[in-house]
């Protein structure tokens, strides 16, 4: 079997790109799908904390470089899904530690035996970047409807598509507030689609549940309530290649809501 | 009112009071005595609910007067949540049998009889210098040691079983060192052999190794590696790393990977003020530390228990050393 290999990157730091990664492997590999994460992000590692494993680390990606192990050891299985695995960057080396050579082989390795090898690339355009595309035939840039993050996204599109070997890139648009939206105070999804001329794969709303399942080192896929959780799962299908329509977020369109907004326009009004 | 005699300190019961106020009453009519001075008190708060606020004032009221709360005992749960957010211990007085001097609350009542010291593994009996109503001591022999059984009973019955006599034997035993019976705090990882290649178990005394001495915070991502034992004076943040072929002591928190003997030597230990590493490596031994204890950083305190791990029938064994206030 031949599986995928995804790398998800953003360029701009801080725009979710390390809960992407943790929250669609994991729902992936609910799914049924067998899944390893690979952390790149090397003297800055997070993913293991945000799956809860970093207890479990005992060698990282360059121990395997380095040939003081086997790749095979260097996966750390998940807690609950023996599906998802991980291979936890080093947290005492940097960037410098691995090249793109090498990390495209351990992607061709892993490739063999799992559905998908997701890659989780470090905030940057220089030798971490380029580390972490190397093995990729796709990519998934995250970005937030700012500025700041649009214009980095544009950037890391631009050199996706000088990449020959990546061959589709998405947009994933994180951290939408469908209020602000509202209120003209936040770019709409339209306004970055449009703006970046790049097919999107999700949508996912601003979650203050995102903090608690960092903390807790539970990926909030985890949770059927939460909407972030929903939506996330929502781009693992669409990664699966189904047909699935993008969340509503506006605000709940209930008897008592509809009312609460008739008021809140009068309001505005008076 | 009811009294007996922990270490250096003694019960006070306030189990009968009505309400907060009449509490505050009695327990301030009581601290005003001098013997209360410089003394750990163990107040029996019975049903009444105590808010946090409460509870503080009260703590603060013992504290004015020289003195500390050791613990409380109470049964009403707001009491408990009370105590607990203010890192009040927590703990049963079982006084069913305990000679009890049930009074209401006469000052007077107050008396040391004789205050039993925990000291080098040995249960260490001092005769008190104030004994203003107790006056067996003067009288005959036999009265004394009939009295001094007293004692020894009254504080078996008084210090619950599952916190102080185990300490006690294991105190006798290990002399000041107890072993951490919750096992569960570090969980061995199936790593096969993970000893560099070439590399032998062996036990070599690590006093007569040469000793690192660091004086400053590792931080994340840095690594200190020493052929011999390493001392650090400050903490080890999580994801740091700390390997030493002998000892290593962290004057702190160790919040870290800690690999102890790293060239395969099993009698090396790791220990630390607070004893919080992610992973305890010891020779060829990998632990994690349990998920359920997954807090990557501590609150700091004022008061640590120092703890230390080694190497016992193949397993990571950690040994919790006692206070001694």
């Amino acid at each position: 079997m031949t599986g995928r290999v995804i790398v998800i990157t953003s360029g701009k730091g801080g725009v979710g790109k390390t809960t992407t990664s943790a929250n669609i492997g994991t729902a992936l590999a609910k799914d049924g799908y067998k899944v390893v994460l690979i952390d790149t992000d090397l003297g800055l590692r997070n993913l293991d904390l945000l799956l809860g494993l970093e207890n479990r680390i005992v060698y990282t990606i360059v121990d395997v470089i380095e040939e003081r192990c086997k790749l095979k050891q260097a996966l750390v299985k998940d807690k609950k899904n023996p599906n998802l695995s991980l291979l936890a960057a080093a947290q005492t080396r940097d960037k410098t530690a691995v090249t793109a050579e090498q990390l495209k082989e351990i992607c061709d390795t892993l490739k063999e035996e799992n559905d998908f090898v997701l890659v989780d690339c470090p905030a940057g355009i220089e030798q971490g970047f380029q580390n972490a595309v190397a093995g990729a035939s796709e990519a998934i840039v995250v970005t937030t409807p700012e500025m700041s993050a649009i214009r980095d996204a544009d950037r890391i599109i631009g050199l996706l598509e000088a990449k020959e070997e990546i061959t589709s890139y998405k947009l994933l648009l994180n951290r939408v507030r469908p209020s602000l939206i509202k209120s003209n105070d936040m770019m709409s999804v339209d306004d970055v689609v449009e703006i970046l001329s790049c097919p999107l794969i999700g949508i996912i709303p601003e979650d203050t549940g995102i903090i608690t399942s960092t903390n807790k080192g539970e990926p909030i896929v985890n949770d059927e309530d939460a909407l972030a959780g929903k939506a996330y799962r929502n781009v693992a299908l669409r990664i699966l290649g189904e047909e699935v329509p993008f969340l509503d977020l506006d605000e709940p369109k209930g008897f008592m809501a509809k009312i609460k907004n008739a008021f809140s326009k009068l309001k505005a009004k008076v | 009112m009811e009294k007996g005699f922990t270490e250096n300190g003694f019960i006070i019961d306030l189990s009968n009071a009505k309400n907060t106020t009449q509490l505050v009453f009695e327990l301030s009519s009581i601290m005003e005595h001098p013997d209360v001075k410089g003394k750990r008190i163990c107040l029996k708060l019975g049903n009444l609910d105590l808010k946090q606020s409460q509870l503080l004032s009260i703590k603060a009221l013992i504290e004015s007067m020289d003195a500390s709360i050791a613990f409380i005992d109470t049964k009403s749960e707001q009491t408990e949540a009370s105590a607990v957010s203010l890192g009040i211990v927590l703990s049963e007085i079982s006084n069913d049998a305990a000679p009890s001097f049930v009074a209401t609350t006469p000052v007077e009542e107050i008396k040391e009889e004789a205050v039993v010291v925990k000291e080098e593994g040995k249960v260490v009996e001092i005769q008190p210098e104030t004994t203003n109503v107790n006056n067996s001591i003067e009288t005959t022999d036999g009265v004394e040691d009939i009295y001094d059984e007293q004692t020894t009973q009254e504080l078996s019955e008084i210090i619950p079983a599952e916190n102080f006599s185990a300490d006690f034997e294991a105190l006798a035993v290990n002399e000041g060192i107890l072993k951490n019976e919750d096992a569960s705090k570090y969980i061995l990882l199936d790593t096969g052999d993970v000893l560099p290649q070439g590399v032998e178990e062996n036990s070599v005394n690590t006093e007569s190794l040469p000793t690192l001495y660091i004086n400053q915070t590792l931080r994340s991502g840095q690594t200190v590696t020493y052929e011999g034992n390493i001392l650090i004076i400050g903490d080890a943040h999580p994801g740091s790393e700390i390997v030493a072929t002998g000892d290593i002591t962290v004057w702190g928190i160790l919040g870290g990977i800690a690999h102890a003997g790293s060239m395969g030597n099993i009698t090396a230990k790791v220990r630390a003020l607070k004893l919080n590493a992610i992973q305890l490596r010891i020779a060829g031994l990998y632990a994690r530390r349990n998920d359920t204890l997954n807090v990557p950083y501590v609150q700091k305190t004022n008061e640590f228990t120092p703890e230390e791990a080694q190497i016992e029938d193949g397993k990571i064994v950690i040994y919790k050393k006692l206070r001694r206030d």
